[in-house]
């Protein structure tokens, strides 16, 4: 459920980099996304682009440089609250069924009627038949629904998402897109890494990484999105 | 479809945004979950291994300590010098305890709540407090268990009543968890670095150091080892030694909430890992893991550089010819034994001093052994097991890959034993270690030596072979159908299978208490430990020959059971 802000520039970055010892994971870099915004980061595997995305989300500190969403640095409880951060990866908890998932991440973000989106997301991504199921026995492709899922129920102005495609069946593909198009038109910022062309001639802005540096940032019309990506 | 017609006990309209109530609820929720997946004949079944090996334990350490008590002098030392040696192991605790917060702290997160609760708009200290406490509690329980029964066997040696040396023992225990602990949290949520946190252990450890050479009683750690000592003499100001721990959990659990969330989730993934790899016995995965927890990475640069087998020259110079470069080039022999030195050579300076504090131990707790405290000859063994699993990497670097192995024009076993030459080396230094550390305790006592020189040599390679046995083995392979119908039988194999290694190892130094049962028979020691060696020397060279000849022998025993289930298929009769 994306919510109204009131800052212009969602996500202001300013010399941020990320280096692990020798290794330069990120270089210095300025970035900043408007609000409504659709961008999609491309780059070959080990470009930054996940340690861009978790920089902001605020799951990794930078070496060098800030970060501001909304106003507020990354990983402060006002950047937490507008963030939604779906990693490549679902993480989940063994021990709670799909709905208690959704019941608690609601609460934790003390998101309002959640139930009836709760529902419509539910059958949006074809989850209804195993809402009371533990996601543990899910297969992939259901746990990144899942989680999707959660990423989507609770408030946010910024939804960053790294490879949402990966696991996904093509009904599956098509809903996220459409997910991802709804939260845009109700006004929040979605970031979205990916080598999916689907959501790539969908996007308004297009930034590129190799090894840690920005080679790109214009539309994506204007780049040879095949060697950007690697 | 309305949210009723998911039925789920968890929803309810009514609920509320308190962040304390929300993880409690989460908490409730899980907990029924787990009672409901709860199988309770594994639980019964648990409950009653727990009950025999904590039964058999207890007799065994009651039987093992009842010995000698200690001389008027040795009480007279205790008294001088016992507070300020432990209060060196308890800072050593709180030393691990500066050390983990300097790497991201002690806590273990699952990855669901770092992605769920610490990314969601709450106080991080009210999310990280509650699993903070429920880690706090088991460590708490260790480790006022382990102060309790070191009181308990104190007991045997010391004057004093019973209740009082395991009052103050699981207290002392209990206090130095809290301590370590508290001071993780601290560095950890004031996000102090790890060099700031290293540099805090140095302290603390050098703190006691002065205490223990000066004969001085002024860390807090010297303190809270002079309470545990009360039932020898009481004094006021030790209680300062108990209070600080406690503030300094307090301290702990006030900063918590400033915990990297970097270091939570890499700790998640990996301890989440680590609790997989136990399970399966795995302990080689087990300890690659640790490492990686540890942050123990092996050093770019060498210690020390082995002649290179290529010249650094041919490798920056494009000009040089080749017939040039040949004519220069040093054929290199022992690839095995140089692939070896490699590795070591690049050992990060914690393994190396962690080894080296192995054999240290091994020791000190022979020279308690060889004065009246019989189990330290257990922890001596399991010392020098723990080196040698570390000592092994080499071996263990081609277990690891056994592909790599299978594409040499020898036998593994011929490879694994020769990977073996250079951990052996090492594995004498470790020996020689403790030697030096015993002979600093003992004052160079010349039995120290005597005992040393005979002792040192087939005791490591009695752990050095219990080492490799426990490489090599890997976790155990699946059971058969009629092995895990009967769950002592597959408990007896997997306790075998997991305990003789370090047996092995603790029967390599068993000829230091022979030795020393010769003496106080009016014997002399070095005979009797000459004799008794012979054993341990056929133990050193059957782990050896173990590594050599494993493998060909689970083939030759596989080819006689497919050779007999081929023999039970044929007719018994003839066909008329």
């Amino acid at each position: 459920m994306p919510q109204s802000t009131k800052p212009t520039t969602v996500l202001s970055a300013r010399g941020l980099a990320k280096t692990y010892g020798d290794l330069v994971a990120l270089e210095p870099l300025d970035l900043s996304v408007p609000e409504g915004q659709r961008l999609v980061l491309v780059g070959h595997n080990g470009s930054g682009k996940t340690t861009l995305l978790r920089i902001a989300a605020g799951l990794l500190e930078p070496s060098s440089g800030e970060v501001s969403i909304v106003g507020a640095p990354a990983g402060s409880i006002e950047a937490r609250s507008a963030v939604s951060y779906l990693p490549d990866n679902p993480v989940l908890y063994d021990d709670l069924s799909v709905l208690e998932h959704i019941e608690y991440v609601c609460r934790l973000h003390e998101a309002d009627e959640w139930q009836s989106r709760a529902v419509g997301l539910l059958d949006a991504l074809a989850l209804t038949e195993r809402a009371d199921d533990l996601p543990s026995r899910f297969s992939r492709g259901l746990r990144q629904k899942t989680a999707i899922l959660l990423g989507l129920i609770r408030p946010f102005s910024l939804l960053l998402i790294d490879e949402p495609f990966v696991g996904l069946d093509p009904p599956g593909r098509a809903a996220l897109v459409e997910l991802l198009d709804d939260a845009n038109d109700s006004g929040a910022t979605v970031i979205v890494a990916t080598h999916q062309m689907d959501f790539v001639s969908r996007a308004e802005r297009c930034v590129a990484l190799r090894d840690g540096a920005v080679i790109f940032d214009g539309e994506p019309g204007g780049a040879d999105f095949t060697t950007l990506a690697g | 479809m309305p949210l009723a017609g998911l039925a789920s006990p968890a929803v309810d309209a009514a609920f509320s945004f308190e962040p304390k109530v929300i993880l409690k609820d989460l908490r409730s929720a899980r907990r029924r979950q787990r009672i409901a997946d709860l199988d309770p004949f594994e639980a019964l079944y648990r409950a009653y291994l727990t009950g025999i090996t904590v039964t058999l334990a207890a007799l065994f350490l009651s039987g093992a300590t009842g010995d000698t008590k200690i001389t008027g002098a040795q009480l007279a030392t205790i008294r001088m010098h016992g507070a300020a040696w432990l209060g060196m192991a308890i800072a050593l605790i709180f030393a691990v305890g500066l050390r983990s917060g300097g790497r991201g702290g002690p806590l273990v997160v699952e990855a669901a709540d770092v992605r769920h609760v610490l990314l969601a708009p709450i106080d991080r200290s009210v999310a990280l407090r509650g699993p903070a406490i429920r880690q706090l509690r088991f460590l708490l329980l260790a480790g006022a268990s382990t102060g309790g029964i070191a009181g308990l066997l104190t007991r045997q040696r010391l004057p004093g009543p019973a209740i009082a040396w395991v009052a103050t023992g699981a207290a002392t225990g209990a206090l130095a968890v809290a301590g370590g602990f508290g001071l993780a949290l601290i560095v950890s949520g004031r996000r102090l670095g790890r060099w700031v946190g290293g540099g805090l252990a140095i302290l603390v450890l050098a703190w006691s150091g002065v205490d223990l050479a000066e004969h001085t009683t002024t860390s807090p750690v010297t303190l809270l080892a002079r309470f545990a000592m009360w039932p020898l003499a009481v004094h006021a100001v030790d209680v300062i030694g108990v209070v600080v721990p406690v503030a300094l959990l307090v301290v702990g659990l006030v900063v918590v909430g400033g915990t990297m969330l970097e270091a939570s989730e890499r700790r998640a993934g990996l301890v989440g890992q680590i609790r997989f790899a136990a399970t399966l016995q795995d302990l080689r995965t087990v300890i690659v893991l640790r490492r990686q927890l540890s942050q123990e990475q092996p050093r770019q640069r060498p210690w020390l550089r082995l002649r290179r087998a290529i010249p650094m020259s041919w490798l920056t110079s494009s000009s040089a010819d080749g017939d040039g470069k040949k004519a220069r080039l040093h054929v290199r022999h022992f690839p095995v034994w140089r692939r070896g030195w490699h590795g070591i050579l690049r050992w990060p300076a914690l393994r190396l001093l962690r080894v080296a504090l192995l054999g240290a131990v091994a020791g000190l707790c022979l020279v308690a052994t060889w004065n009246g405290t019989t189990p330290l000859v257990v922890v001596a063994g399991l010392a020098l097991y723990l080196a040698a699993l570390d000592v092994t990497e080499p071996l263990a670097q081609e277990v690891d890959h056994p592909d790599r192995a299978l594409s040499f024009d020898l036998p593994s076993g011929e490879l694994h034993l020769r990977q073996l030459a250079p951990s052996a080396v090492l594995m004498v230094f470790v020996g020689v270690v403790g030697i030096l550390a015993a002979a600093a305790v003992t004052g160079g006592a010349t039995t120290t030596w005597e005992i040393g020189a005979v002792v040192v040599v087939p005791a490591a390679l009695c752990a050095l072979g219990a080492g490799a046995m426990s490489v090599v083995k890997g976790p155990p392979p699946p059971l058969s159908a009629q092995a895990a119908l009967i769950p002592e039988v597959a408990g007896a194999r997997a306790v075998g299978r997991l305990l003789w290694p370090p047996i092995m190892s603790i029967l390599g130094v068993v000829p230091v208490l022979v030795a020393r049962n010769a003496v106080q028979h009016g014997h002399a020691a070095l005979p009797a430990a000459v004799s008794i060696e012979q054993v341990a020397a056929i133990l050193a060279v059957f782990g050896v020959a173990w590594v050599r000849y494993q493998e060909d022998l689970h083939k030759w025993w596989q080819d006689q059971i497919a050779d007999a289930k081929m023999g039970t298929g044929r007719p018994t009769k003839p066909a008329l």
